[in-house]
């Protein structure tokens, strides 16, 4: 182990479920208060390596690191620094939301845990007492993300963290996600939300059939794959117009000047291609697919 | 990592879940506070004594003579009438005494004897007498007969000598209530079991132990915790009982460890019961399958006649006829080292086969 090692290493990760293979060869790294955005549709082989990321399962073959260990070498120990935020919410319901938080602070052997600061950090404070099952869908996610945050984790897995949330409770979760990186945790997050992964992650990457299709910042990606262009709709003689023009051309600026003193302009968008659209292009399949 | 810690922290979550289960709670405590009552209400000595209603013109003194001196533990009841003796033992409303056997002699059997004629004498029991007893109430019958006829049995008889082998329960047989001390404890000792197939489940089917296994607990530490939990709650419950019912003899060690044993063995059925249920009927479902085949012996115990031999194939078996034993008198570690063995074996037999299907259901999840 040395220091310099990132924080997450996949290295060729394959694994099988009997015949069908699940993750096909996926390597990937995250750097320290990196957040990589892991996008792909159910049964693209997302959550399978994160089990094998998290010590759940042993890979067939290729290595998961977690801080330059082993992660099914020194399963205890890298589980000691890494906190996973799961898509189901597998709280203990009939115990409160303190006891939720200080009972996995004793599978940390942590001696002195105070779950107030965390909890306030979530906005559950106020609901210290009150058992798990008494909480609304966005507070047992807060919870969850609560629990996820309990051993100060140098590694992140959040699996759906803010999926079918109220906006309030996804802005919550996503304000913590910032701050933990900033802490400077590394962070993986898997996702649906195409702009929640645009708006938190520095990279993002494409997985689909079990193997990584593209791997890079999200302007990249909309830079190799988008239209660099500005679509117009003007209103004149014969009606309403659409006017497209394309920046990479020698005049384009000419033609933006002329269009927006122009008294029938209506709107204007750019077509900067959405990391959806990206996904569709690469694998043909939408992600709630 | 302190891995006691670890099961420590298990254990005590696992506890507060168990005290805020309103259902278990429920059962547990109804559960002991039902037995203990029962128990106490249930009479503490046992009427050994046998009543049989008679009809006979003119035989009333005889026959009261002769069971005098013949057979201790009858008690005639004289009817007016064969149709009264008939109707006490139907148990027809307005009867004076409700008997369950009855023998009605012919009104003329003493002048048909005389003449050496015969004579019918009918035997009447109620549905619910057992079989063995019938024959032996026709073969008192036959006796008295020739008795009150005058006649000397067509046998000779040598004087006979009873040879009781075993504790002599002459006149101090074991009441109903001490047979069921075996079937109360063993009721509560799996009334816990389906507590732990509860908890069991109920971690797999919220994937809360996905939860567990990412953090520093290993799949070893959960078994441990469960294993504790389960012991823990089903002997602690049962040395209530006990206790509550005064079935602690001067061999309590061997009563503890039969607890103990048995405590193990439902832990290893309540893991099986709580691994293999997909959904709480599930669970429920597998629980009932395993305390109706448990609860066998200790109904054996509460009615030895039925029993056959095949009882004693029921894992339960050792630790039922155990706990029977050390609270109805044995004192002896040799009279019940037997069960001990065959508790023990089963007991390592369930409580493995119980950690490898909860193992094996963990680390699948």
């Amino acid at each position: 182990m040395t220091g310099m090692q990132p924080p997450i290493q996949a290295q060729d990760i394959r694994y099988a479920y009997g015949e069908l293979e699940a993750v096909k060869g996926i390597s990937f790294e995250v750097g320290p208060g990196e957040i990589l955005g892991f996008l792909g549709p159910n049964g693209a082989g997302k959550s399978t390596t994160i089990k094998v990321l998290t010590g759940q399962l042993s890979p067939c073959s290729g290595r998961a690191l977690i801080l330059g260990r082993s992660v099914h070498e020194h399963s205890a120990e890298v589980q000691a620094l890494i906190g996973v935020c799961f898509e189901e919410k597998n709280l203990y319901l009939n115990m409160s939301v303190k006891e939720n938080l200080d009972f996995f602070a004793r599978l940390f052997s942590l001696k002195h845990f105070d779950a107030m600061p965390l909890l306030r950090r979530v906005g559950l404070a106020d609901r210290a007492k009150d058992r798990a099952k008494n909480l609304s869908k966005g507070m047992k996610q807060r919870l969850m993300m609560a629990r996820a945050l309990v051993n100060s984790p140098s590694v992140l897995f959040l699996d759906e963290p803010t999926d079918g949330l109220d906006p309030i409770s996804s802005q919550a979760i996503r304000q913590v996600i910032r701050e933990e990186a900033a802490r400077g945790a590394a962070v993986l997050l898997t996702t649906h939300d195409m702009l929640e992964a645009d708006a938190l992650s520095q990279r993002v990457a494409f997985i689909n059939e079990g193997r990584i299709v593209a791997l890079d910042t999200p302007e990249s990606l909309k830079l190799a794959h988008g239209k660099r262009s500005v679509k117009m709709r003007m209103h004149g003689t014969q009606g309403v117009r659409e006017v497209v023009v394309a920046l990479d051309e020698a005049d384009a600026g000419d033609k933006l000047r002329a269009a927006v003193a122009d008294e029938g302009l209506m709107t204007i968008h750019t077509e900067e291609a959405t990391l959806e659209a990206i996904f569709i292009k690469l694998t043909g399949r939408r992600l709630e697919g | 990592m302190s891995r006691w810690g670890i099961i420590g922290a298990i254990i005590r979550k696992d506890l507060v879940e168990f005290s805020r289960d309103r259902l278990w709670v429920f059962l547990s405590v109804l559960g002991l506070v039902f037995y203990v009552v029962l128990f106490w209400l249930t009479p503490a000595n046992v009427d050994e004594t046998l009543v049989v209603g008679v009809h006979g013109e003119g035989l009333e003194q005889a026959l009261e003579q002769y069971t005098a001196g013949q057979a201790k533990g009858i008690r005639l009841v004289p009817f007016a009438s064969a149709e009264e003796l008939r109707a006490a033992v139907e148990g027809a409303p307005g009867t004076s005494e409700r008997v369950l056997m009855g023998i009605a002699f012919p009104d003329d059997f003493l002048a048909a004897a005389r003449e050496g004629r015969g004579g019918t004498v009918t035997v009447l029991v109620d549905a619910s007498v057992p079989s063995e007893t019938r024959v032996a109430l026709s073969a008192f019958v036959r006796e008295t007969a020739y008795a009150l006829a005058g006649d000397d049995l067509p046998v000779t008889a040598p004087d006979q000598q009873t040879v009781i082998l075993g504790p002599d329960r002459a006149g101090d047989q074991i009441p109903f209530r001490d047979k069921m001390r075996p079937f109360f404890a063993f009721f509560v000792l799996l009334v816990e079991a389906m507590a732990l197939a509860s908890l069991v489940s109920t971690e797999i089917q919220d994937h809360t132990v996905t939860a567990l296994l990412v953090t520093p607990a290993r799949t070893a530490d959960i078994l441990v915790a469960k294993s504790t939990v389960g012991t823990g709650l089903a002997f602690s419950q049962a040395v209530i009982l006990l206790l509550a019912l005064r079935a602690f003899g001067a061999n309590w060690p061997a009563l503890l460890l039969t607890l103990l044993l048995g405590a193990i063995m439902v832990t290893g059925l309540g893991m099986i019961a709580g691994a293999a249920g997909k959904d709480f009927m599930g669970t429920l479902f597998y629980s009932m399958l395993f305390m109706i085949a448990m609860v066998v012996p200790a109904m054996a115990a509460l009615y030895p006649g039925l029993a056959s031999s095949w009882v004693q194939a029921i894992p339960s078996y050792g630790v039922v006829q155990a706990i029977f034993a050390l609270t109805t008198g044995s004192t002896a570690w040799g009279d019940v080292a037997r069960y001990l063995l065959m508790a023990l074996a089963w007991c390592l037999v369930l409580f493995g086969i119980g950690l490898l299907v909860l193992k094996r259901k963990v680390e699948s999840l």
